[in-house]
């Protein structure tokens, strides 16, 4: 009973996802399975980016750059070399962390609105690098031969894996946001995030810190880039690289409770399923962009700390429960 | 008060989430319902039994952009779609030899011009709304994504305003398109430049994305065959909005002719701009903005300035050209199709509308054929067809290597000129034997 209570924080965010992926399989629907893919991936993306602003409080407007250049490194080896998918999703994550280690190395220097700044100027340079990139195939991006499904078992059964897939993903950007959260380094992490200099006086090694936190946050967006893409059957530049993607996130962060493990997957899942609700919808779909943005007006006006920070500003014994 | 706010607003996350688990919506199924009809308007025999007319209703999915960068074109396609599916209802349906009507219901999402939901809502269409036929979302990228969806669902697609090549080379054998794949966009506008002006020297000005890259990777070494230097070469972001670099690099390469652009809202702000800086060029080529009706609003701007079609009003394909070939016509005239389009939309088609209400033609033709809504049957006619509609031609290549792609239409240039009454007119300037007036060549900027 104690260890339960003790890995509650953890339990529910594994549940939530859980439900999801088997909620396709119970209802036998492959557009359930599709609404459940977007929520999956927008819940790995968000709970990646929450070990960065979350935790140390720097706010990223491109952190979709790496989900861009993961993606793109992973479906060339796919598509151009022939390897196959695993090798490619692993390759994307590691191409992913490497480059936040060399962007971390340069823009953590930067605090406040000017690193913010500087990640928009990153996701762009990299946006326009990828245009001119004729490896990656230039402006018009790279195509998978449908064939290459058939190595799956086909393009129904490749769809499907890569829902499996995406769920695994998205397990594992949680199993890593709650590993960090609960241990000595996150608890560095989050000394940056109330106060950088003081934890630095405090032993801290702040650059290092946020590097790695910054490098951990990149791995899983190159991953689901390459399955994505891989999904889709192609890949160009605007599509791996929407700055309005990256704000999404930041919403989806914000929506549920930045910080925390849970919040992520409750913004991700309320934003994302809203959206889908809504753009689906008989009666809003003509407005569906009108309505979305009023909701989350209104959500962010009157629960600026996310749904997770309210309920435990409002119900102080859920402080046990929602990690 | 603070409260019952906060009460409120929670109420609000927890209803939207309770919506999209029970989202699902009732789905329109294919209807079959029994018609009790005389067998004939003839007087007939009292003892004379009812013919029992089954009526189908044959479900076709797509995504609009009804938001995001593909707006105007893709509303346009829409509503070209449209008009022939209220036309075909209207007149009662199509007729099978067996005796079932079938007649056409649409169902359509906003993909916001973004690939974001294109497989998650063309897989909704597919499997909640039963989707029989699909039309493609609009434009090359959107459709890449669909064709995942649709050939993995053996759903036939007819792709329109989705021009890349590129689509139709990857082993699909269900996705047929209707338009000039777009590396020939601009080769009836190089026939033409060796008509006014052989020794032209051309800069290549295009958006870079998929298929302005794909028509300009046809345009270069087409160009170049024909004798015509390129001078530059540059591509721009699709929300570029300041094309005066550029425009400084095409004057320092002492270009006498512009040809590029991408689709309408970078195409008409280089169009503004170029004729604002005034820089003397002589003959201004753009994509997809020019033979869009609201190009005219530029004003002056516009005049001169031409740009590849995939169909024109004015010069609208006959049946008297279909008999000349010896192919088979089918369809409303081009001033039928115009007339209702401008009755039910109060605007002139253009070719994009054209090209939507053309998607449906062709379905409806390929069940005709097939004499069966059955994928396969369909498939196999849209395989073997070979037709001319007010459109032009249709005709796929059936090959391993290219199924689907289009080889049996051809394009037109348009320019705007000026009318008798001083009001800017998209006038057909080429190929010669359908062009309504002579080329304005040079183009003179007052």
């Amino acid at each position: 009973m104690r260890n339960l209570q003790k890995y509650i924080g953890i339990i529910l965010p594994l549940l939530v996802v859980a439900a999801l992926m088997l909620y396709p399989t119970i209802t036998g629907k492959a557009a359930a399975r599709e609404t459940a893919f977007t929520i999956l991936k927008a819940i790995a993306l968000a709970s990646s980016l929450n070990i960065l602003l979350g935790y140390t409080g720097y706010v990223s407007f491109g952190h979709i750059v790496f989900f861009g250049f993961g993606g793109y490194v992973g479906f060339y080896l796919l598509s151009s070399q022939g390897m196959s998918l695993w090798v490619s999703i692993l390759a994307g994550g590691f191409s992913s962390g490497l480059l936040a280690f060399l962007l971390g190395k340069a823009i953590l220097r930067l605090r406040g609105a000017y690193f913010a700044l500087a990640t928009i100027g990153v996701n762009e340079a990299m946006r326009a690098f990828i245009n001119n990139f004729d490896l990656f195939g230039g402006p018009t991006g790279i195509t998978l031969n449908f064939k290459a499904y058939l190595a799956y078992g086909g393009a129904a059964k490749a769809l499907e894996m890569a829902f499996y897939v995406v769920g695994g993903l998205a397990i594992l950007a949680i199993l890593m946001s709650y590993i960090i959260r609960t241990s000595k380094f996150g608890l560095g992490l989050l000394a940056i995030r109330e106060n950088e200099d003081a934890a630095e006086v405090m032993g801290v090694f702040a650059p290092d810190a946020k590097t790695w936190a910054y490098v951990l946050s990149a791995i899983i967006p190159g991953m689901i880039g390459v399955l994505f893409f891989f999904k889709n059957g192609n890949v160009e530049p605007h599509d791996a690289f929407p700055l309005h993607a990256s704000i999404e996130l930041l919403v989806m962060v914000m929506l549920g409770g930045q910080g925390t493990v849970l919040g992520p997957i409750l913004g991700a899942f309320a934003y994302q399923g809203m959206r889908g609700y809504l753009v689906t919808s008989d009666f809003f779909k003509d407005i569906q962009l009108s309505v979305s943005g009023a909701l989350l007006l209104i959500i962010v006006l009157f629960i600026p700390a996310g749904a997770v920070g309210w309920l435990r500003q409002r119900f102080p014994i859920l402080r046990r429960v929602l990690a | 008060m603070k409260r019952t706010l906060f009460n409120l607003f929670a109420l609000l996350i927890v209803l939207s989430l309770a919506l999209t688990a029970c989202g699902g919506k009732a789905t329109p199924a294919p209807t079959e319902a029994p018609v009790v009809v005389p067998a004939t308007e003839a007087p007939v025999p009292a003892t004379e039994a009812p013919v029992v007319v089954v009526e189908k209703t044959i479900t076709i999915g797509f995504t609009a952009s009804q938001t995001g960068a593909q707006e105007v074109s893709s509303k346009r396609q829409v509503n070209g779609f449209n008009l022939w599916m209220n036309q075909v209802n209207e007149a009662g349906g199509l007729t099978l030899s067996d005796g079932t009507v079938v007649k056409f219901a649409a169902q359509s999402y906003d993909d916001e011009s973004t690939k974001e939901r294109v497989q998650e809502l063309y897989t909704r269409l597919i499997t909640e709304d039963n989707a029989d036929f699909l039309i493609s979302p609009y434009s090359s990228g959107l459709t890449a994504a669909a064709a995942v969806i649709a050939e993995q669902n053996g759903k036939l697609m007819i792709t329109t305003g989705a021009a890349d090549d590129d689509t139709y080379k990857q082993g699909y054998t269900g996705v047929f398109q209707l338009y000039t794949p777009g590396s020939l966009y601009f080769t009836s506008t190089v026939d033409m430049l060796k008509t006014l002006d052989p020794a032209a020297k051309i800069a290549i000005v295009n958006e870079s994305d998929k298929f302005s890259t794909a028509v300009v990777g046809g345009l270069k070494p087409y160009a170049e065959a024909a004798g015509f230097e390129i001078v530059l070469e540059e591509a721009y972001a699709s929300d570029t909005a300041d094309f005066g670099p550029i425009i400084n690099k095409i004057v320092d390469s002492g270009a006498t002719v512009v040809l590029g652009g991408g689709h309408y809202p970078d195409g008409s702000t280089f169009a503004r701009q170029l004729y604002e800086r005034k820089v003397g060029i002589q003959f201004i080529g753009i994509l997809v903005a020019p033979p869009d009706s609201k190009f005219s609003e530029l004003g002056d701007a516009a005049l001169g300035v031409t740009g590849p079609s995939q169909w024109e009003g004015k010069a609208t394909h006959t049946e008297e050209e279909a008999n000349a070939l010896g192919i088979e016509w089918f369809g409303p005239s081009g001033a039928e199709f115009s007339a209702a389009f401008e009755a039910a939309y109060g605007d002139k088609p253009t070719y994009h509308a054209a090209g939507g209400y053309a998607a449906g033609l062709l379905l409806e033709k390929a069940i005709r054929n097939a004499d069966s809504v059955d994928s396969e049957a369909v498939k196999a006619a849209l395989d073997a067809m070979n037709l001319f509609t007010f459109y032009g031609g249709i005709k796929f290549d059936t090959s391993a290597e290219a199924h689907g792609l289009q080889i049996g239409h051809s394009m037109v240039v348009i320019q705007w000129q000026k009318n008798d009454a001083g009001e800017l007119v998209r006038e057909v300037i080429w190929p010669a034997d359908v062009a309504t007036k002579p080329a304005i060549f040079p183009i003179v900027v007052p």
